[in-house]
């Protein structure tokens, strides 16, 4: 089957991307929204802040590597959500489809379990969206 | 049915409509995303609603909601947010077992007295809202009616 779109379908799922993230930027304290493809390198981005975007994904994908690998050797199969406890924030990163991944940067006064119950809840939908683009 | 009940039922309804959104099958992503996106916010918004308000009832000293542990919306004064999380997972998990022991159905309220204090726990969909008070306070008399 062939995987190639209408410039309008890729345009209406890349909006519909957009939007998603935007909603998630609409969280207290969520300050950088980004998608980063098996690469590294950042696709689709919302932030509030100035983030070098390389370091980002680059960092997004070194980090969530690293938890695959750990989740594998005690046995716990996938990671699905990773969580940076930093000291002005966290970072959660959550695989999507085909190595593309969502990585949200917040500050500390967010509210962990709104962030990770957003991002749980988004992640099969982008899961659809993007199995559908690709 | 006073107003505090009221208010949950509220909510059971807005997490059942969302709940009911994402089961929804199609192809149309876009609309089922959309649609999923703003059943989700009406419930999270009512949720944290209703933390606020709860604040204003006499004798309630603080007022939050929490999802697998983690705070999901606050107001007053939580002594120790990951605590009261982990508090809550432990007092759920216990209570779950009593459930399958007793046959007491779905785990609808939990209320831990102490010396000082109490905290009510009531689960909600996905939530758990917790409503701490001095021991002293009459919650049902409290929360009968909105006093802000």
């Amino acid at each position: 089957m062939s995987n190639i779109q209408s410039i309008e379908f890729r345009r209406s799922h890349s909006g519909e991307i957009d939007s998603i993230l935007r909603n998630l930027m609409s969280l207290q304290g969520v300050t950088a929204a980004a998608i980063v493809d098996s690469d590294g390198l950042v696709t689709h981005i919302h932030r509030d802040f100035e983030v070098n975007t390389d370091a980002l994904g680059a960092s997004v994908q070194i980090v969530f590597g690293a938890a695959s690998k750990a989740a594998r050797h005690v046995g716990h199969n996938l990671a699905n959500i990773v969580i940076c406890e930093n000291t002005e924030g966290y970072v959660l990163l959550a695989p999507i489809e085909a190595g593309f991944m969502l990585a949200l940067v917040t500050e500390r006064e967010a509210l962990l379990g709104r962030v990770r119950f957003e991002l749980k809840e988004t992640i099969p939908v982008l899961k659809k969206l993007f199995a559908s683009f690709l | 049915m006073h107003w505090f009940e009221s208010q949950l039922l509220t909510l059971h309804q807005l997490a059942e409509a969302y709940n009911f959104s994402q089961t929804q099958k199609g192809n149309d992503i876009l609309n089922m995303s959309e649609q999923g996106r703003q059943k989700r916010a009406a419930f999270i918004e009512a949720v944290q609603a209703l933390v606020n308000r709860v604040i204003d009832s006499s004798g309630v000293t603080a007022c939050a909601a929490y999802h697998d542990g983690l705070i999901l919306a606050q107001s007053g004064k939580t002594p120790d947010t990951d605590a009261l999380g982990a508090l809550i997972q432990e007092s759920i998990r216990v209570a779950q077992k009593g459930e399958a022991i007793l046959n007491l159905g779905a785990i609808q309220q939990i209320v831990i007295v102490g010396d000082l204090n109490k905290i009510a726990m009531i689960t909600v969909g996905p939530i758990t809202l917790c409503v701490l008070s001095p021991k002293q306070t009459n919650l049902a008399l409290s929360l009968s009616q909105y006093n802000g």
